[in-house]
């Protein structure tokens, strides 16, 4: 129990969640709806690219998406329950494949780092957000953009040794095919956060009561 | 929209001993296939597992090969283009080692949900989370999200098809963030109604806990009056 008890009346009448554990019915469906968008987001076609093929989605543009609009706790909760989805064999990953055979596939390795992407671009998102009003969108971007060097090209990278067979250095150069992609995702997703944001000023920075 | 909330139900009907295997059996060969494939990569462990999962899908759910070759037409351009890169650069087995280890586990997967309805499917992933309960996990709300989530899915899809038909209509099609703000917008409203039809239920609150149970059934049905 922490001490700091805000029992602001909100939309739903249960308390806010004061322990970060607790999450109302809003969070709740947050969380769900954006692994439906993320699915949504993957489901899309997408463009084969570079040697093996790993097709460009919108994917990543949903994980960024959670991350930076709903924050770190329910942004990772929002990607991992997109992945428990696929993994039990909802055909919600990219190409409309679902299950466990994915884990054996090329692009395991991304699939395994969208929660830490989540998570990363989360945190810095709401550091962003609390300290300034300004540069919010050029801020955001760069929140995304870190995330995804540290977490999903590594690991996607690893992923490609490991289960397609590649040379490191192949893999690399089969990642980088993705870097432009990603960075125009990113700033997409920082657009769409700072408009997110703006429409719903209580979903992130709301720890100020509004009466 | 567009016929998307059927085909996510993988689902067909059938017979065959797949049919009566129990799910937990199913989610573990296929969950091991991925496993070995991965762990032991030869050719030999890729034929092995290459025609088990063929051979379940024939004998144990009754298809014909071509339908099982027509299970495999999603993912075959990346299948196709890798095995090229490996056959060009590392030499034809080694391609089959890799390639057919994976068309093995995503058959395999394949055979799982072919085999299995969707709700069994959720239920089975509700009971795997319940060992997760000691560390303070909560398998309902996990049901219920999931099932909230697959709801979502069709909904969002004819939300993006609607908005980027607006955007057509302006010429701004072209524009990526004109033709997705709305559907990202349109998702958080989405999810602060869904949260509040919730509430006013009294499900998924931690004082609902039981409660949550039923509503992971009932949640994907929305017109059924759970009337408290």
């Amino acid at each position: 129990m922490q001490p700091a008890a805000r029992t602001a009346a909100g939309p739903t009448g249960s308390g806010r969640p004061t322990s970060r554990r607790r999450w109302d019915t809003t969070d709740l469906s947050l969380v769900a709806v954006f692994a439906a968008l993320i699915a949504a987001l993957a489901i899309l076609p997408g463009i084969p690219v570079g040697p093996l093929g790993v097709p460009i989605t919108l994917q990543t543009l949903g994980v960024m998406l959670a991350g930076i609009v709903l924050g770190p706790a329910r942004g990772t909760a929002a990607v991992l329950l997109y992945l428990a989805a696929g993994l039990i064999g909802l055909p919600v990953f990219s190409g409309f494949t679902g299950g466990f055979g994915v884990l054996a596939g090329p692009s395991a390795g991304y699939l395994v780092a969208f929660p830490l992407a989540a998570l990363v671009a989360g945190l810095l998102a709401v550091a962003v957000l609390r300290r300034t009003r300004r540069f919010r969108t050029a801020l955001l971007f760069l929140a995304c953009l870190t995330a995804s060097l540290l977490t999903v090209h590594p690991i996607g990278i690893a992923g490609l040794v490991v289960n397609a067979g590649l040379p490191l250095r192949d893999a690399i150069l089969v990642d980088a095919a993705y870097l432009p992609g990603d960075v125009l995702k990113n700033l997409l997703a920082a657009v769409l956060a700072v408009s997110v944001h703006r429409a719903f000023p209580r979903l992130l920075a709301g720890r100020r009561r509004n009466a | 929209m567009r016929g998307f909330g059927s085909t996510l139900g993988l689902y067909q009907p059938g017979s065959g001993f797949l049919y009566r295997t129990p799910l937990s059996v199913k989610a573990i060969v296929s969950l091991a296939c991925a496993v070995v494939v991965v762990t032991w990569r030869s050719p030999a462990t890729s034929a092995v597992a290459l025609v088990l999962s063929v051979g379940a899908l024939l004998i144990g759910a009754h298809r014909t090969f071509v339908r099982v070759l027509r299970m495999l037409l999603p993912a075959a351009p990346v299948l196709v283009i890798l095995a090229l890169y490996q056959g060009l650069s590392q030499g034809w087995l080694q391609a089959f080692a890799v390639v057919g280890g994976i068309t093995a586990c995503l058959l395999a997967a394949r055979a799982v949900t072919l085999t299995t309805p969707l709700q069994d499917l959720l239920d089975g992933a509700a009971q795997l989370a319940r060992p997760f309960r000691v560390v303070g996990a909560h398998p309902e709300r996990f049901a219920l999200a999931l099932s909230i989530m697959l709801r979502s899915i069709p909904y969002l899809a004819g939300l993006f098809v609607d908005v980027r038909d607006a955007a057509r209509a302006r010429g701004l099609d072209r524009n990526p963030r004109v033709a997705v703000t709305p559907l990202v917008v349109g998702a958080v409203a989405y999810a602060h109604r869904t949260g509040e039809a919730l509430a006013a239920r009294g499900l998924g609150d931690d004082a609902a806990d039981d409660a949550a149970d039923d509503a992971a059934d009932d949640a994907s049905d929305r017109s059924d009056p759970h009337a408290d």
